[in-house]
């Protein structure tokens, strides 16, 4: 199951994306799913489930800052919590 | 025809740059709205054009904001940093990109005179008003001489003052080195269609400031907020981006990536000395500076007889486009004396070649001497 981590606009998830596919993580760039933001339009970068804590440390350690992370279960989206 | 006018714009291309505007207006739709290929394929050209400016300007790609050309990303920047009644400081080369936004802005303009091809002397200029201005802004390299100005230096006086400067790379972007971090300046902007090799109606603005937008509307972002968003470039990038232009300016990026910007500095800069070598003794005043940091890609000339339109339009007839007038610069010609007649530019390319401006030398100095006619 995909987790999807969601960025205020489209460039910060291009930027992220990148960056985590140089460090050998595959992602790419999704739009938000429907009831998942408030806040209109938002893009999500998708990656592994399991490769997602690798990911949010590959983020951080390159000072991306992200929004809500979301967890596919089903065909419901659950926050997670970090 | 030989073109000797990219200080205008850069009508000699890579032909990579049309082939990916085409490609572009087949295939691309509208970034950061959809989320289909179409649109995704766009959203990835313009970032990759983003990333591409990042790395040759030394900046993240976030800082990097698409403008219609370099007027735009001027205003755009001016209108961030100017309020009426400011004190703005400009060189005397500056271009009216520079110098209308700012009395449209009601800013109180202070000009920092100095000798043409002079750096010591522009530093100095700037240096002793500085104290006095709440902001500087300031040319690389003028339009109408080619006359470099210290910019590192002058960036750094401003640092060490805590004046905000705002640059205008026109003329030296995809040419000269500009490294946003090391200026460590408020704005950069410049043309996309001139040293960038990209199309017309592409332009750059490098923020290192709080920004302020002059177009409102859709960003494909932040949608339920009634303002424009906080975060670059979507700020400052209301409505649909050139996308063709960018697919373009991206492909005229790779070119300068390819080639590497020291071996374009020294092919114009290789140009612009073996043209001055072929005019030399046609009886113009020609403006030109045997010290090659002074001087970058533009030789300007009056004729013996000073009527400059006449010589432009014989050069046009014998097949050599220049041009001539006050390009757009009237206080670079109040600066250098040359406001009565202007002056002819000639403004060289990389992609031309030295046989090409050896024909046009010879062309011009045999219609100089013979009274506008072949």
């Amino acid at each position: 199951m995909p987790a999807l981590i969601m960025f205020r606009s489209l460039t910060y998830a291009q930027r992220a994306a990148r960056s985590l596919q140089r460090q050998g993580i595959p992602a790419d760039i999704t739009k938000a799913p429907q009831g998942t933001t408030d806040k209109g339009c938002t893009y999500c970068v998708r990656v592994a489930d399991q490769r997602l804590s690798s990911s949010l440390n590959a983020l951080r350690n390159e000072g991306i800052e992200h929004g809500r992370i979301l967890q596919q279960s089903g065909s419901e989206y659950r926050e997670v919590r970090l | 025809m030989i073109y000797l006018d990219s200080a205008a714009t850069s009508l000699l291309k890579p032909k990579s740059v049309g082939l990916a505007m085409e490609h572009a207006l087949r295939t691309m739709a509208s970034p950061s709205r959809g989320g289909y290929s179409a649109a995704m394929d766009a959203a990835e050209t313009v970032y990759a054009c983003r990333e591409a400016a990042a790395a040759l300007f030394h900046c993240e790609s976030e800082q990097v904001v698409f403008t219609m050309n370099a007027t735009h990303a001027l205003n755009l920047a001016i209108h961030a940093l100017v309020k009426p009644g400011m004190r703005i400081l400009i060189s005397g080369y500056e271009h009216n990109a520079v110098l209308r936004p700012l009395i449209a802005a009601s800013a109180d303009v202070v000009v920092a005179r100095s000798p043409l091809f002079d750096r010591a002397a522009a530093l100095e200029a700037f240096r002793s008003r500085m104290g006095e201005c709440d902001a500087v802004v300031c040319t690389h390299v003028s339009n109408v001489f080619g006359f470099v100005l210290p910019i590192e230096e002058i960036a750094a006086e401003c640092k060490r003052q805590g004046v905000p400067l705002i640059v205008d790379a026109s003329q030296s972007a995809g040419a000269l080195p500009i490294d946003l971090k090391a200026l460590d300046c408020a704005f950069i902007a410049m043309p996309g269609h001139k040293g960038l090799m990209g199309p017309q109606g592409t332009g750059i603005l490098l923020c290192n400031h709080a920004t302020l937008p002059l177009l409102h509307g859709g960003t494909g972002s932040d949608s339920r907020r009634r303002t424009m968003p906080e975060l670059l470039p979507e700020r400052l990038e209301a409505g649909t981006v050139n996308v063709p232009g960018i697919a373009g300016l991206l492909e005229g990026l790779r070119y300068i990536q390819l080639t590497g910007l020291e071996r374009i500095r020294l092919q114009e800069q290789s140009l612009l000395c073996f043209f001055e070598g072929c005019v030399r003794d046609s009886g113009a005043k020609i403006f030109f500076s045997a010290a090659p940091e002074a001087q970058h890609a533009v030789l300007s000339l009056i004729p013996g007889n000073g009527n400059c339109e006449q010589l432009a339009e014989s050069l046009g007839r014998a097949g050599i486009a220049v041009r001539s007038g006050l390009h757009c610069a009237p206080l670079a010609h109040e600066t250098a004396g040359t406001s009565e007649s202007g002056t002819v530019r000639f403004s060289f390319s990389p992609l031309l070649t030295e046989k090409d401006v050896g024909e046009a030398g010879r062309k011009t100095k045999e219609i100089l001497k013979n009274n506008y006619s072949l």
